[in-house]
């Protein structure tokens, strides 16, 4: 049996629990002066990993819709199913983790003018739309073409998520690496990378799952067709 | 070169090609029959030829304008359709509608009592049988080529359905008479009377046969004027179907305001986030004719006649502006460039609602697609109009 996605998945989960007992037991807390809630920013070893992968797999949704789109590639297809899934489940640890941390930094879970925050949640609810949507049509052509034109038309809320921050900055946070202001401590860099690399895993494994299992329905829905075609 | 011309068309239907390379050419003075068990692709030809499915392979053209190719390329030009539901929306008026499809005004009770409905005209569509509404949508079908003076193409995609024996007599002599009026006419059907009206008959897969049909008499029907549609706004009235849909939603929202806090007393931001909420909540509902289009649908017929489905966006600009004044008053402080900030916020989240809608017609479930997960994206604009009103 094939499951080498499921492993990596394994690990990658494996790492994001190693990266959360880094967060609580090795990290140094944050100054008090910056924040005013030093402990509660310890979710950001999750909650920005988890942005990074949301956004790789916005772009991996954004290659399967646009290869489908234009060279109607199955493979293209399977990414764009696997894909949107990762980005739905990674988007709302996202969103989850920062109305957490932004209820005990600002004292309300969430703004509706920041823009950060609201194209953030675009983009997770167009992922939940296409995965929800994709369920209620059967598949097909004109399903394709519907749902990759959505994952090809919200990929622009993803650049427009990046600089956000750096043009309306407003509730949400800017970079905080390597930018013109510095960068984060090194200890806090290595367990933000070992948060990364965990959530890249969690993602590229779902992706290599998530892709093989939609073969499998496609390969089902083929042998139901001609079962059909005996059966008449 | 043929009034109808289809080349090389290949086409997907869920996951099968259900046409793969086909051609064919309607001449004027022709009618051109596609007969063949169902599922064969004879409806798919008809709706590749009116531009109503995207194509994989081959380009659809009528009168030598470009309807539509594998490239996306679109065009648009006079032609009369029926498909196989009938596209027509229950709240028309049965006259009405026919000078809606011709776009002239012109003696409607004579036509229609030809088809024995003159005494329909008057009536809303939904009121009628089964039978009786196929044959409104038959005659929606043929009219653009009985009022026009130049040769017109007519797609008809079995409108012998539902029909008694009487009315295909009468439909297969309609297209004789269309014929020698030297309009082009690709029709899809069963019935052996409307087979034997045709002139070639293509049979799926493929075979083609010639016939020797009667020729017929054309008398074209006198037109008065040009009929400048505006279909969504004569519906809207007289369904109230915004004030029903989005003009509750906005009074809703307005009440449920006043109850939870102290109107007169807010001040900044949360005064104009009070202010321009109804517009909001009533723009969120969408454009109202939207909902009336989904019958039979409809909104595959009218997209072949213009780009802009029929809308009632001036109601709806009155409406919103009115939701925000009315609020306006609630929260004692009326400006003028508020109110109207407020209708064209409602405007603008009706018509992203409408381009959302709309992008999922193609679907063979939209309405299984919950396309209201999508309306947050709009709270982002209004609450930016919000906040720059308020500093």
């Amino acid at each position: 049996m094939n499951i080498k996605g499921e492993v990596v998945v394994l690990v990658g989960l494996a790492g994001a629990g190693f990266t959360l007992c880094l967060a609580f037991l090795w990290v140094p807390s944050v100054s008090t002066v910056a924040f005013s809630s030093p402990e509660s920013q310890r979710i950001f070893y999750w909650h920005v990993p988890s942005a990074w992968a949301a956004m790789m797999a916005n772009a991996m949704l954004f290659v399967g819709s646009t290869v489908w789109f234009f060279k109607r590639r199955d493979w293209a297809w399977r990414l764009h199913v696997a894909s949107s899934e990762a980005a739905l489940a990674t988007g709302l640890m996202v969103i989850w983790s920062g109305c957490i941390w932004g209820s005990a930094e600002w004292g309300v879970p969430w703004d509706w003018t920041d823009v950060r925050l609201n194209t953030f949640a675009m983009l997770t609810l167009l992922s939940l739309f296409i995965v929800l949507g994709r369920r209620t049509q059967p598949d097909g052509v004109e399903t394709r073409d519907t749902f990759c034109t959505f994952g090809m038309y919200g990929f622009i809320l993803v650049p427009f998520t990046y600089i956000s921050t750096r043009l309306w900055q407003i509730r949400h946070p800017g970079p905080v690496m390597a930018t013109s202001k510095g960068s984060i401590d090194w200890d806090m860099r290595i367990v933000l990378y070992c948060g990364a690399l965990s959530f890249l895993a969690i993602i590229t494994g779902y992706i290599i799952s998530g892709m093989r299992l939609a073969q499998l329905e496609m390969r089902l829905e083929k042998i139901q067709a001609k079962y059909d075609e005996v059966v008449e | 070169m043929g009034m109808i011309e289809i080349s090389d068309l290949s086409v997907l239907r869920g996951s099968n090609k259900v046409l793969d390379g086909f051609s064919l050419t309607v001449n004027e003075g022709e009618v051109v029959c596609l007969a063949g068990e169902n599922g064969c692709g004879k409806s798919t030809v008809i709706e590749a030829a009116a531009g109503l499915i995207s194509l994989e392979n081959g380009t659809s053209r009528i009168s030598g304008q470009l309807i539509r190719d594998s490239e996306g390329r679109r065009g648009r030009t006079k032609f009369g359709l029926c498909l196989q539901d009938d596209c027509v929306m229950g709240d028309e008026l049965v006259g009405e509608r026919i000078m809606d499809a011709a776009e002239f005004n012109f003696d409607v009770s004579a036509f229609l009592d030809d088809w024995n409905l003159k005494h329909r005209t008057h009536d809303r569509i939904a009121v009628l049988s089964g039978g009786q509404r196929r044959k409104v949508a038959v005659m929606s079908g043929i009219i653009p080529a009985l009022v026009s003076k130049e040769p017109v193409a007519v797609l008809l995609d079995e409108p012998d359905s539902g029909l008694d024996s009487n009315s295909i007599e009468h439909l297969s002599q309609c297209l004789r008479n269309l014929a020698a009026g030297g309009h082009a006419i690709l029709i899809a059907s069963h019935e052996p009377k409307i087979i034997d009206s045709a002139d070639r008959v293509v049979y799926f897969p493929f075979d083609e046969e010639k016939n020797t049909p009667p020729a017929g008499k054309f008398e074209q029907v006198k037109t008065i004027s040009q009929r400048k549609p505006m279909v969504g706004h004569r519906l809207n009235l007289r369904t109230l179907s915004g004030f029903a849909n989005n003009g509750i939603a906005g009074l809703l929202t307005l009440g449920a305001m006043i109850a939870l806090f102290d109107a007169p007393n807010l001040d900044g931001r949360t005064q104009l986030g009070f202010i321009m909420a109804p517009a909001l909540a009533a723009g969120l509902c969408g454009n109202p004719i939207n909902r009336l289009l989904m019958e039979n649908r409809s909104h595959a017929w009218w997209i072949t006649k213009s780009g802009i489905l029929p809308n009632s966006i001036f109601h709806s600009l009155i409406l919103y502006i009115l939701l925000t004044l009315l609020s306006s008053i609630t929260t004692d402080y009326t400006d003028m460039t508020v109110i109207l900030v407020g209708g064209i916020l409602g405007i603008f989240t009706e018509i992203t609602m409408a381009i959302m809608t709309q992008a999922t017609l193609r679907l063979s479930r939209p309405n299984a697609v919950i396309i209201k997960l999508l309306t947050p994206i709009l709270i982002l604009p209004w609450a930016i109009v919000v906040d720059n009103l308020a500093t």
